[in-house]
């Protein structure tokens, strides 16, 4: 009887066939009848319209590509950023009566998925990024490595390109164990084994991208169940998601606390959990009743406002060892960082308290030593060591702290100043311009709400001030697969369009990604996008030297791998082969002429983009650059 | 800090060996152990192994050959690095650097393979 049920909801007997089969059964007629009655009325109520879209669980009956489409405006996903998959032809059919669910086609993989991922970070809301088999998902997984370091739960779907029949065969373009290939750089990684699972496996991927600490998904199926007809429910993302927000051992708190009320100079790092729990303001307030001066290692976004006088700055290498002041620190406190270890040395030496908060459990105990593991949300962490460091405060305390904070501000002041004299560089006015002079340039220009996408390696954003609370923000390319920034910007422009959305980009880096400029101009995301172009990779020539210093790369010019020139590379074509208007500037004069015009396309809500040229700096570069003597026209027997 | 210890070491004995330094002990003969004292006080040179070994080696930069003005643009790209630096000291470390490593300095010869 379940068999001929679920054929007769599944519509593969008619109601005839079924009350027939019902009666061979053994079945009266009146009893056939009342069953298929109920049957209908709720097949009808599982089809049934919006007034029950609301409900946590309803049953689903279509197309396995139905049922993906369903499933994904259940976990609340807006976009589908996707490239072209005639395999998932269902699913495409599905969105045409489902406008809340929007698919952005992108002309590649890579920007694709950097403008999905770009679009979470900015919204810190579900979406997904889909491509073509196998040979798209290649494409893809350099942006799914990005963020799986940065910890973005972006959920990733490709087809296996074989039908179920005839899997295995080694057919076009299908790898075996497709799933597989994802697995070090995702958190869940699997293959739905029928189309009935269509459902629960998107809803695995989205529970396990979103529960912290969070990171990638990745789901497929064989393409015919997405054509293949199935029941499924359809979950509400508010009814299976884990809500995993822990607090910290109430213990380790107390004695985190005892430690920093006791320190002589208390620093705190802070990273990225702080931004996604939106807990600023905490941080600030703990930096605040200890006078503790605040740093960050490298992380994706900047997470306390740099024009505080109790920020000194970031630490400008890979340990703490290389920041300036304060250089007697005795505790240090992690709030979120993922404390990145590049180099053989901790970041926190040995004979330091150290103090380490997150919910990135698995880094934490690695390389340094702790001496109180805070693992938790860092919004309920801090709430409660501030509680904590307020019941041990005496007025004793409270005096060293607000004399502790006169300290650092003297710091802070003195540095902010030291680092306004960037301006006094001799080549601050040349032509070319120097790179430091186009990032000031653009600092001047930006919103002081601004969002700038960083992906320029050789540069820092000095002089922005970064303040995520209310001020400009910065979106760094943290994971270091190049090819993201002008998709990261694409996304993020899409989800805050009411704030200006800057892109600093080195010519190295747009060039592995430059197609998103199409979706800027598809789509009127109004983005601003500058690129340093010094027609070279700077940053990999620089350390190319710096691992064969007084070498014969040196001693020739011979460098093979630093130099993009001969031809120059026109950045202002390639925006405008994409629909984007441009211009290409050499002096600070033309720059400050060319952001005005970007602000005026910018209001019209056209993208623009500003191809600065930018002076090679560094030991190898010359006029007339090398480059290794290879001519294919020199190889020809016959002119053709 | 014993690898800092170790960097510091390293630069120091690279800025001994400086290339107007190296460049004499090649065309000239050994000198005697006790002629071949420790340069000369530099608070140029002094500043750079203070201030660049905060960050880094001398190996990204030691074969750069440029004239003071040149090298005061490179500091001061450091500066908008993170490095908290004043214009007294960038001056200072040019002066410095411009003469050790200017245009006309020898280059360090390659180290056999």
């Amino acid at each position: 009887m379940r068999d001929l049920v679920q054929k007769y909801l599944s519509k593969t007997i008619s109601r005839r066939g079924f009350v027939d089969n019902m009666t061979k059964a053994g079945m009266t007629i009146a009893s056939a009848e009342s069953v298929l009655s109920s049957l209908t009325s709720s097949a009808e109520a599982q089809t049934a319209p919006t007034s029950t879209q609301d409900a946590p669980v309803k049953q689903f009956q279509g197309t396995g590509g139905a049922c993906f489409a369903e499933q994904l405006i259940a976990c609340g996903v807006k976009y589908v950023f996707g490239n072209s998959a005639s395999e998932d032809a269902q699913f495409y059919e599905a969105l045409v009566d489902r406008p809340q669910l929007q698919y952005v086609l992108t002309p590649h993989e890579g920007p694709g998925a950097a403008m999905a991922a770009g679009y979470i970070k900015a919204s810190q809301e579900p979406s997904i990024v889909m491509q073509a088999g196998a040979v798209g998902l290649m494409n893809a997984m350099g942006q799914v490595f990005n963020a799986y370091k940065e910890q973005t739960p972006l959920v990733v779907y490709s087809y296996r390109t074989d039908q179920a029949h005839r899997a295995g065969r080694d057919g076009f373009e299908e790898i075996a164990n497709q799933e597989q290939v994802l697995q070090p750089l995702t958190k869940y990684s699997w293959m739905a084994r029928d189309a009935s699972m269509i459902a629960e496996t998107t809803r695995h991927a989205f529970k396990t991208a979103w529960t912290p600490p969070n990171g990638p998904a990745y789901l497929t199926w064989h393409s015919n169940y997405t054509e293949d007809r199935t029941r499924t429910e359809i979950i509400q993302q508010s009814h299976f998601d884990t809500r995993m927000r822990v607090r910290p051992n109430p213990t380790e708190i107390e004695r985190a606390a005892k430690l920093l009320v006791e320190a002589k100079m208390p620093l705190l790092i802070v990273g990225d959990e702080i931004y996604k729990a939106k807990a600023v303001g905490k941080a600030v307030k703990l930096a605040e009743m200890l006078g503790m001066p605040v740093t960050q290692m490298r992380q994706l976004w900047a997470n306390f406002p740099e024009p505080h006088p109790l920020w000194v700055g970031n630490v400008p290498a890979g340990t703490l060892s290389s920041i300036s002041w304060p250089k007697n620190y005795d505790v240090v406190i992690n709030v979120g960082n993922k404390m990145q270890h590049s180099g053989v040395n901790p970041i926190v030496p040995h004979n330091v308290k150290f103090i380490d908060m997150r919910i990135d459990y698995n880094n934490m105990g690695k390389v340094m030593t702790t001496d109180a593991p805070l693992v938790g949300d860092v919004g309920l962490g801090l709430d409660d060591l501030i509680a904590a460091v307020e019941q041990l405060m005496t007025a004793n305390l409270r005096e060293q702290a607000a004399d502790r904070a006169i300290e650092v501000k003297k710091f802070t002041d003195r540095a902010r100043q030291l680092r306004a004299g960037i301006i006094n560089s001799p080549e601050w006015n040349n032509s070319p311009l120097i790179a430091d002079r186009v990032t000031w340039e653009v600092a001047q220009w930006a919103d002081q709400d601004a969002i700038v996408i960083h992906e320029a390696g050789a540069n820092v954003m000095h002089s922005f001030n970064f303040n995520p609370v209310g001020g400009r923000e910065l979106f760094f390319y943290y994971g270091g697969h190049l090819g993201s920034g002008v998709g990261t910007s694409a996304g993020v422009k899409l989800a805050r369009p009411n704030q200006q959305v800057i892109c600093m980009v080195g010519d190295g880096s747009f060039l592995f990604g430059p197609h998103a400029l199409w979706n800027m101009a598809r789509l009127e995301l109004a983005v601003t996008t500058v690129v340093y172009n010094n027609h070279a990779y700077g940053g990999p020539q620089s350390r190319t030297v710096a691992n064969v210093p007084s070498g014969r790369m040196v001693e020739t010019g011979h460098f093979v791998n630093g130099y993009l020139g001969n031809p120059d590379i026109s950045m202002v074509a390639i925006a405008s082969g994409f629909g984007v208007k441009g211009e290409a500037v050499t002096n600070p004069a033309e720059l400050k002429a060319a952001l005005g015009r970007a602000r005026a396309a910018n209001i019209e809500g056209k993208p623009y983009l500003i191809d600065a040229q930018v002076a090679r700096r560094g030991v190898g570069w010359s006029d007339a650059q090398w480059i290794p003597p290879i001519k294919g026209s020199s190889m020809r027997t016959k002119k053709v | 800090m014993r690898q800092l210890l170790a960097v510091f070491s390293l630069i120091l004995a690279i800025l001994t060996l400086s290339p107007a330094l190296l460049s004499a002990q090649e065309s000239a003969p050994k000198a005697a152990p006790q002629e071949s004292a420790a340069p000369a006080p530099n608070p140029g040179r002094e500043l750079v192994l203070a201030k660049c070994g905060q960050c880094h080696t001398d190996s990204m930069w030691r074969d750069q050959r440029q004239d003071a003005r040149a090298w005061e643009a490179t500091l001061y790209r450091m500066v908008g690095r993170g490095a908290l630096w004043t214009g007294e000291d960038i001056k200072t470390m040019a002066a410095f650097l411009g003469t050790d490593f200017g245009p006309s300095s020898p280059r360090i010869k390659p180290a056999a393979r």
